[in-house]
């Protein structure tokens, strides 16, 4: 195959790609387009290098996904060193951690047969295994309530029920822990060094644990206290549905007994 | 208000944090192109753009505005990249998958594109990815910067630090070969059966 004599100057290449990428210079553009109306190995070139362009375009990179912690509106949020993969589990919203400690708690308090009462004699934690102990009060695991109450049955109807008052003063002291901590303790402006970011995310990181913390005691305390609620609930119907047992027994009792004195009346009278 | 590249500067250098994460939110997407597109490796380009914000964020209070502030970051990114690949010693790596899985593909579908021409499309994209890594390092950079990222010839350049005339001969060149590549592969034998 022949190559077609171009007699364009040195710079064909330059002027090629310059009109290509439309970034030439309005003189030279007229004189290329008089070049190209006459050659016709320089309308190939461009030709098949529009074409590349054109295939070029399809070329997608992948979606760059969590880059970076901006991007979810985090203020500040900026690593300190790309080694420092974020750990999985920061990328879980709170709710979904707090769900996740729920039903751990849940599983462990099942397996454990774990027993918590709480009643004039404070809060007491105890376990399937020192069940058949009398354990003393004092052997209570957790703290007594500050406020004394009447003692009697949890949940019964018409006595004192200890853990409300004490939760409901748990929840206010949680939320305004919370709501003390200022907003702009955690901006994050530019800093001079390594050592002052580090010491900045780790603050951010501080306070976000603590928050964390504080929502997850709160709920931890509300769910045991709903669970209370709920066992003294099924005790109570597991006791009445016992009692109504034990009088229909009884009564069936009476009944066989009525019958069986009355055929040894009669086998008597034979 | 849409603040201008300038202006959030200038903010984050006041000390305003959150203007520093609207410029990354701006910039992060063409960042991660341009490294991705330069050393080829998903993971790698993540990196390579974290770091890039990071580099950003310490010498932003030496930022003078003596450039515009997306050529600054493509030259911190573009150092980054050029020292992965001089680290690694290896050319850019193309991860292409074995096969073609037609029900992913559907879900990438656009709406008025059909399965034929979606698949053509990713063909095309993975035969642009492994020709592009025969390029050499610069041939490379000028096209991606050219091509992808709309520079012109002088931001190039000044960026890579070279004459203008170099950038176009370059770009010349590098198209050049992918001319040849992409016809080369496209006359070539298939690749693998599609699989469903």
């Amino acid at each position: 195959m022949t190559q077609i004599q171009c007699n364009l100057s040195r710079d064909r290449e330059e002027t090629l790609i310059a009109y290509l990428y439309n970034d030439i210079d309005p003189v030279i553009r007229g004189t290329f387009e008089e070049h190209l109306a006459t050659c016709e190995r320089c309308r190939s070139d461009l030709g098949a290098l529009s074409r590349v362009r054109t295939q070029l375009a399809q070329w997608a990179p992948p979606e760059p996904g969590f880059v970076h912690a901006a991007a979810a509106g985090q203020s500040g949020a900026i690593r300190s060193s790309p080694a420092e993969h974020t750990p999985w589990w920061r990328d879980v919203p709170v709710w979904a951690q707090v769900a996740a400690a729920l039903l751990f708690l849940g599983v462990s308090a099942g397996i454990a047969n774990l027993e918590v009462r709480y009643d004039h004699n404070g809060l007491t934690v105890r376990t399937g295994w020192s069940r058949g102990s009398t354990a003393p009060p004092s052997d209570s695991v957790a703290q007594r309530a500050g406020a004394p109450g009447t003692p009697g049955t949890p949940g019964t109807p018409g006595t004192y029920v200890p853990w409300q008052s004490d939760l409901a003063a748990l929840e206010q002291q949680l939320r305004a822990e919370m709501r003390a901590v200022p907003p702009a303790a955690v901006a994050v402006r530019p800093a001079a060094n390594d050592s002052e970011i580090l010491r900045r995310v780790r603050v951010l990181i501080g306070e976000s644990e603590r928050r964390q913390q504080n929502e997850l005691a709160l709920r931890v305390g509300e769910t045991i206290a709903e669970l209370n609620a709920r066992r003294q609930a099924e005790l109570r119907t597991i006791g009445r549905s016992l009692k109504e047992t034990e009088n229909k027994l009884g009564v069936e009792v009476m009944k066989q007994r009525a019958s069986l004195n009355y055929l040894m009346n009669v086998s008597q009278r034979q | 208000m849409t603040w201008t590249d300038e202006e959030l500067v200038a903010r984050s250098i006041g000390g305003d944090a959150d203007s520093f994460n609207e410029l990354v939110l701006r910039w992060e997407r063409p960042i991660f192109a341009l490294a991705y597109r330069t050393i080829g490796r998903e993971e790698e380009a993540r990196d390579v753009c974290q770091e890039t914000f990071l580099r950003a964020f310490r010498a932003l209070p030496g930022f003078r505005g003596q450039a515009k502030f997306s050529s600054w970051l493509y030259r911190i990114a573009l150092n980054l990249c050029r020292d992965w690949v001089r680290r690694e010693r290896r050319a850019p790596v193309v991860q292409a998958p074995e096969g073609v899985d037609l029900m992913e593909l559907a879900a990438e579908a656009e709406p008025s594109e059909s399965i034929e021409d979606l698949v053509a499309r990713k063909d095309l994209s993975r035969a642009v990815e492994r020709a592009m890594t025969l390029l050499p390092e610069e041939q490379r950079t000028a096209i991606v910067l050219k091509e992808y990222h709309g520079l012109t010839f002088q931001e190039i350049a000044d960026l890579v630090g070279c004459p203008l005339s170099t950038v176009k001969t370059r770009l010349y060149q590098g198209l050049t070969v992918l001319r040849r590549e992409l016809a080369r592969q496209s006359a070539g034998p298939k690749g693998p059966a599609l699989r469903i």
